[in-house]
């Protein structure tokens, strides 16, 4: 999927959220904090970024939500991903490593 | 995202906006007390935790707005992608693209066309105020029956008499005498109908003063007409839209009138298209109690008053009727006054064609629709890999049925597009080709209502023949057919019976179309080749309006058409030259006869009637038969003659003693008796019927109108003689102008333009489906080729003969093919019993017609199976067996 958005935050973004999904599902606050956990804290996305990240995946088919009652007894919207996402894991993985390669490779010469 | 899903979101979206929203808040706000949770969990006071969870989730509204983006963005992005992949699909499939969409412009085109004429002719509202509560009184009335009706009724608020004949009359302007069409009705026919003038006014009771009564024996009054209206077309035409037309003066038969109104762009009267409207005043004729008794020349128009039906209407005219006739039963009144409403009157008998072409036309679409479902599904069968790996691979089924959907949409709105395009241009051809196959108030196009339909009948072709190929999709067992390591081109069985079933289908209604095509083009032969009485070959015809100011009396016009005839007979190229009231096949006029000795109250028998001169029968080469035609002797102020049709003979004098009888004609038992000096040939009056009516001549020197039509025989073409003739003419008196000069077939021709185009119609509609049905049975062949390629080569390489594969392939299609022949026996039946009542000197089951069709598409059905089943029989068993 080419065109997805103009920004390069937006697509590193989508590829956090389903790398976070992989192992479990989570609710929209867990997934920012797994996304804090892996990224080491470098990146802390803001619900007014992830939650139209989150619902945008789900419109394209990749995530699945259901409501589920969370850690504490409060119902939550969880997320799951689809098969086709881990699917999209794989071409998003690849896709940022042809990037991170050529950016390299620019800044070298 | 798949699209039923994806429906159900795009529903829940519009339809269950507050659904939505509410899961959107209960989201947030989750997400908001998990924060808030957190917070505490770490060490905040509920106050804090509260006001720091607020800060970082940001203001709601926002937040919920950016993911309504999201959302419309993201749906948008894969239907888009969606709609990317099948346009890359058609072109890698150019051809069964094109035959794609050519099938469905010509399907849903022709419904579109059809629909339209339909509508405008059944159902769109007629340029009258509340259409349904006007009733047309017809039959030819007579002055007295309408003075009658008018004084005795209850049942209308409103009755207004109008001819129901247009005039041909002449105007003149400065570029010189031209002609043109008025009608005349009575002052309040406007009022009646509810329109009024877009510009002026139209007749009010002050009009009522202009007087004249056409079609009458002679004229009863001058011409007083001294206010006219013109029509939209005319005013446009004639005076360019000039907005200064009001008080004009315009000369119509060379009286200057003057223009009082200018009326709506879409009227159109009951009486067909004019230019100009006249007043006319019935007193003059009432006046004259016989004429106004006798002669039949108006219909009327009647708005019912509130409360009335139509029924108590219809019950109330005949009641009146009834009682006139006992008062006066020796007028030939044997014309009935029907009370019909104007529509139906209006509407005349095109309906019956006009369903069965939408018939027709449905079924050609519902063939295409099979047509494509089959083609889809062969389609989808070679796709089934691709479709089996992508299943594989995570694509949701229902995604695929998406996809397929989608592909199926495009074609079809592509088709519709085409189509509408299409029927616009039918639409158009039918009008400048069979103006009058159609009534006059029928808009011919394609008006935002038809768009909808159509557009609506596109989708849901597209759903109807891409949802077959979708429910294959369904039942893939993807697994099986990776594991089997075949080229996965095996049907499954489940759509081979479907394949089959289609093409049965298309073949049962191919053959019931074909048969009806058959039928309606036998039964038009047989009327137009059947003989008609006379020689239309080689005559020159046209019509001379003589003014009544410059002839007022019947020596004047009998002297001036002698001296006419005289000039023209002289002309290099002519053999013959006659005149006479009307052409041969249009005559209107119908009087009573009575036998001379017969009882004077006795119910008349009416029969046409023509005034025609000395040569007309020479000049037509009808035959006669017994005793004379007329000649100079027949003078006016000699005893009146008549000459007879044969049929008219034998009906009235079955010893054959008619030559020296005498009769009347009309109704006063004192009219003059007129002797039979001849019998002649029949002619066939209405083409459709194959018994000619019987029919009586006059001389026209003993009776002479001042509408003339001539007749000329001539040598070479025809038309060549025009320039000669209107040079005659105008030596004669420079104020005459010729009209409608054209050739005698080609005036006899236009009649029967409204009868061809069904017929004409309903061929092309045979065609189509012919071809349709064809590529569906090659289709079918071909991907049973296709799908047991394999097994046909293994077969051939063990030595199988090709004669057997071509059994093979055989047996398997035409059983399929033998169903469909049979329900199309089936549907030829109900074709039959459908158009009985339009054929025409046949049986209904004319073995030929029937034949033929059958014939046609069995030989069409070989053909299309010949190919794919001789390529079966070439397959290389070296590339069959080689796996994949």
């Amino acid at each position: 999927m080419a065109d997805r958005g103009t920004s390069l935050l937006q697509g590193t973004l989508d590829l956090l959220i389903i790398k976070a999904l992989t192992a479990a599902e989570l609710h929209g606050l867990g997934v920012s904090r797994r996304i804090e956990q892996i990224t080491g804290g470098t990146f802390v996305v803001q619900p007014g970024s992830l939650f139209p990240a989150l619902h945008r995946l789900e419109e394209a088919g990749w995530l699945n939500s259901t409501w589920q009652p969370s850690e504490n007894n409060r119902r939550a919207k969880y997320y799951t991903l689809t098969r086709a996402g881990r699917k999209q894991l794989g071409e998003e993985t690849a896709q940022w490593n042809r990037i991170a390669v050529a950016i390299a490779r620019a800044l070298e010469a | 995202m798949p699209l039923l899903p994806r429906i159900a979101s795009l529903w829940r979206n519009l339809v269950n906006a507050r659904r939505v929203e509410r899961d959107l808040d209960d989201e947030l706000h989750s997400a908001f007390d998990l924060l808030v949770d957190e917070k505490i969990a770490a060490g905040m006071s509920r106050e804090h935790a509260r006001r720091a969870a607020t800060l970082e989730i940001g203001r709601v509204d926002i937040v919920k707005e950016q993911i309504r983006a999201a959302r419309a963005g993201a749906g948008m992005d894969s239907l888009f992608q969606d709609i990317r992949h099948s346009l890359r699909l058609f072109r890698r499939a150019p051809g069964f693209t094109a035959i794609a969409i050519v099938t469905l412009a010509l399907g849903i085109g022709g419904n579109a066309a059809i629909f339209g004429a339909l509508k405008s002719v059944l159902l769109d509202a007629l340029p009258y105020a509340d259409a349904s509560r006007l009733m047309h009184l017809g039959g030819l009335l007579s002055a007295d029956t309408v003075a009658e009706i008018a004084q005795r009724q209850r049942s209308f608020e409103s009755l207004a008499a109008f001819a129901p004949v247009t005039s041909d009359a002449t105007y003149g302007s400065e570029e010189g005498a031209r002609s043109t069409r008025i009608a005349w009705v009575e002052p309040e026919f406007f009022h009646t109908l509810g329109v009024s003038a877009a510009l002026g006014r139209t007749f009010g009771k002050e009009d009522s003063t202009s007087g004249l009564a056409p079609f009458s024996d002679g004229q009863l009054a001058p011409d007083t007409a001294r206010v006219v209206l013109v029509t939209h077309a005319a005013w446009e035409h004639l005076f360019a839209g000039d907005p200064d037309v009001l008080g004009r003066d315009v000369r119509i038969n060379g009286i200057p009138r003057s223009v009082i109104g200018v009326l709506p762009p879409d009227f159109i009267g009951p009486m067909g298209a004019a230019d100009f409207y006249l007043a006319f005043d019935l007193s003059p004729v009432i006046a004259h109690p016989i004429i106004a008794r006798r002669a039949q020349w108006l219909a009327a128009v009647g708005r019912l008053r509130s409360g009335i039906t139509s029924a108590d209407a219809q019950r109330e005219v005949a009641h009146i009727w009834a009682d006139l006739v006992s008062k006066y039963p020796e007028d030939s009144r044997s014309l009935n006054v029907t009370t019909t409403p104007l529509r139906d009157a209006m509407a005349g008998d095109t309906r019956t064609p006009l369903v069965l072409l939408m018939a027709s036309a449905t079924l050609v679409l519902l063939i295409a629709c099979a047509n494509l479902a089959g083609a889809l599904l062969s389609r989808s069968i070679s796709r089934h890999k691709e479709f089996a790996i992508r299943v594989a691979l995570g694509a949701g089924r229902v995604r695929l049925v998406r996809q397929l959907l989608t592909e199926s949409t495009i074609l079809a709105l592509a088709g519709g597009a085409a189509g509408v395009l299409l029927a616009n241009t039918m639409l158009a051809l039918v009008r400048d080709l069979a103006p009058s196959a159609l009534p006059a108030y029928a808009d011919l196009s394609l008006d935002p209502g038809a768009m909808i339909v159509t557009a609506l009948i596109a989708v849901c072709t597209g759903f109807g023949f891409g949802v077959a190929p979708a429910f294959a999709v369904e039942r893939l067992d993807a697994q099986a057919i990776l594991r089997d390591g075949t080229r996965g081109t095996s049907e499954g069985r489940r759509s081979r019976h479907l394949r089959g079933a289609l093409v049965a289908a298309q073949i049962a209604l191919c053959a019931g179309l074909l048969a009806g095509a058959g039928l309606l083009t036998r039964s038009l032969w047989k009327m137009t080749t059947a003989p008609l009485g006379f020689d239309l070959a080689g005559v020159l015809t046209a019509a001379i309006r003589l003014p009544s100011h410059d002839y007022p009396t019947p020596e004047a016009r009998v002297q001036f058409l002698e001296q006419l005839t005289d000039r023209l007979r002289v002309l290099p190229g002519v053999d013959t030259v006659a005149t006479a009231e009307s052409v041969p096949t249009a005559v209107r006029r119908r009087v009573g006869v009575a036998i001379e000795g017969s009882p004077p109250k006795a119910a008349q028998r009416l029969v046409l009637f023509a005034a025609v001169s000395d040569d007309y029968f020479r000049t037509l080469r009808i035959p006669l038969r017994e005793g004379r035609t007329f000649d100079p002797q027949d003078r006016l102020g000699a005893p009146t003659t008549i000459v007879l049709s044969e049929s008219m003979a034998h009906r009235y004098w079955p010893l054959g003693h008619a030559i020296g009888a005498r009769i009347r004609l009309g109704a006063n038992p004192n009219s003059p008796l007129r002797t039979v000096v001849g019998i002649v040939g029949d002619v066939r009056n209405d083409p459709a019927r194959p018994e000619a009516e019987p029919m009586a001549y006059m001389s026209t020197r003993q009776t002479t109108a001042p509408f003339v039509r001539l007749l000329i025989r001539t040598h070479g073409d025809p038309l060549a003689l025009v320039r000669s003739v209107e040079h005659e003419l105008a030596a004669l008196d420079r104020g005459l102008s010729l009209d409608q000069a054209m050739t005698l077939r080609a005036q006899i021709g236009e009649e029967f333009a409204a009868r061809r185009l069904p017929a004409m119609l309903m061929v092309v509609f045979a065609a189509l489906t012919l071809l349709l049905a064809s590529v569906g049975v090659y289709g079918m062949f071909t991907s049973m080729a296709v799908a047991r390629e394999q097994e046909f080569g293994i077969r051939m390489a063990l030595g199988s003969r090709p004669g057997a594969i071509v059994a093979l392939m055989l047996r398997q299609g035409a059983g399929w093919m033998a169903i469909g022949l049979a329900g199309g026996a089936l549907g030829m039946i109900v074709v039959v019993r459908l158009l009985r009542n339009l054929l025409y000197g046949l049986q209904p089951f004319d073995p030929v017609a029937l034949g033929g069709a059958v014939a046609v598409l069995a030989g069409c059905a070989t053909v299309a199976l010949l190919i794919p089943v001789h390529h079966a029989t070439r397959v290389d068993p070296m590339i069959a067996l080689r796996a994949e």
